[in-house]
């Protein structure tokens, strides 16, 4: 992995926390439906591996636990797992075509949703807050958008070269 | 064999991540009431990016409204908003000290020891896990927030309390809707005192009302007692909207905050000692 690479994904997770914070003053519903900081993790857990994955998994993980009251770690586990997940499996399958790649991003979110979800019912226990209902849709509508910027971000690399 | 290798050496360090984590969750829990050394430096190190991000949306906002807007009647709205905010906070602070039945000499005492004692503080941040549960604010220990302080919206109505950790320039607000959160409040006009929890979704229990009280009703007004030696008597804290009467002891009651959470932009820390005056 080059200088430029480490630039990108610091620039990456900039970005996520810029969003993350810009969503929170248009309105807190957004915050239900969009994970940024999942986003990032997955799309250079495919583009450089499973160790990426995972090690920028647990760092955006801590960082969304920064901005809550609550327990550091819980996001970090989940994105840790999800980031290795992505890593892993596209290595081991193409999900490059937008109709896979927007499968496969959606189970991972489901999968970190439901990660999360049992860790923090169990630490804090009680129950999640989904503000009514919205967080279920926040793997569908995270994983549209994804898919649309991994293929946007293909198609520019690949008409540069 | 040498992908085999690399394969146990990615499976390590993801257990050896996952494990750290693990380790990092065991030593925050439980954590009571304090905040631990590890949350506290990541609070101090995050909570200054996120000001600087909402303050440079605020400041392009600011700069396209300004330049490009009516200035002039930009600032006077800016200058009548303040006044509002202010007027509306002393409003709040007066109708608390007449239900506890100062005197005139009193009140005016009372009045020049309130005087700075508003801090007007901006929202830089929700809880991520939870929007019910705390916020951040753009104050600090510098501006002379220290923890327990008493939080209220533009119109008087209680937010929360100040909790660790609070830093040079920001502090975190745990809000009456968190489950953590009591407040000892009281139906306008009734003699009914009871302890308001949050229940995590907006709402909060009015806990503590025995089964045979028949005083509170449905759309009492709950106002702060001050028996909790935090918050101070009178302040307006949310309405009751149900009562339902079941097997057990107390009542189930609940009740929607006064505060609405869309409109919280900015806050008022009061940084009096609320013990001290009331």
């Amino acid at each position: 992995m080059v200088m430029k690479d480490y630039i990108g994904m610091v620039l990456s997770v900039l970005v996520a926390f810029l969003l993350y914070s810009l969503l929170a003053k248009i309105s807190v519903s957004l915050l239900f439906l969009f994970n940024f900081f999942s986003l990032i993790v997955i799309y250079f857990a495919l583009e450089k591996g499973e160790i990426y994955g995972a090690f920028l998994g647990a760092f955006c993980g801590l960082l969304q636990d920064s901005f809550s009251m609550s327990v550091f770690g819980v996001a970090g586990i989940a994105k840790t797992i999800v980031g290795y997940s992505a890593g892993y499996f596209s290595s081991k399958i193409n999900v490059t075509p937008i109709r896979r790649n927007f499968v496969f991003v959606f189970l991972l979110l489901c999968v970190e949703l439901i990660i999360w979800s049992v860790l923090y019912s169990f630490i804090f226990s009680e129950r999640v807050n989904t503000g009514g209902g919205l967080i279920f849709f926040q793997p569908l509508i995270t994983a549209v958008l994804g898919s649309l910027v991994y293929r946007f971000v293909r198609k520019l690399k690949s008409s540069k070269m | 064999m040498p992908f085999s290798l690399k394969k146990t050496k990615s499976l390590i360090i993801l257990l050896s991540l996952i494990f750290f984590q693990f380790v990092l969750i065991s030593i925050q829990v439980p954590r009571g009431d304090e905040t631990n050394y590890f949350e506290r430096v990541i609070f101090s190190v995050f909570s200054p990016i996120n000001n600087g991000v909402v303050s440079v949306f605020r400041g392009i906002g600011s700069l396209w409204k300004g330049y490009f807007g009516l200035h002039r009647v930009q600032k006077d709205n800016q200058r009548l908003q303040k006044e509002v905010f202010r007027l509306n906070q002393e409003n709040s602070l007066l109708r608390s000290m007449l239900r506890t039945s100062k005197s005139e000499k009193e009140m005016l005492d009372l009045l020049i020891e309130l005087e700075g004692s508003v801090l007007p503080a901006r929202i830089i941040g929700l809880d991520a896990s939870n929007v019910w549960k705390s916020l951040v604010i753009n104050k600090g220990s510098l501006d002379g927030v220290k923890k327990n302080m008493v939080v209220l919206d533009k119109q008087g109505h209680l937010v929360g309390r100040i909790v660790d950790p609070v830093t040079f320039k920001q502090a975190r607000i745990q809000m009456i809707t968190d489950t953590e959160s009591g407040v000892y409040v009281i139906p306008q006009g009734k003699n009914v005192p009871g302890i308001i929890n949050g229940i995590g979704n907006g709402q909060c229990n009015l806990e503590y009302i025995h089964a045979t009280d028949t005083l509170i009703v449905e759309g009492d007004r709950l106002i702060t007692t001050g028996f909790d030696g935090i918050y101070m008597p009178g302040v307006l804290v949310g309405h009751v909207v149900s009562v339902v009467e079941n097997t057990s002891l107390f009542k189930e009651i609940k009740v929607v905050p006064a505060f609405k959470i869309q409109n919280l932009d900015l806050l008022a820390v009061i940084t009096v000692d609320v013990n001290e005056l009331f």
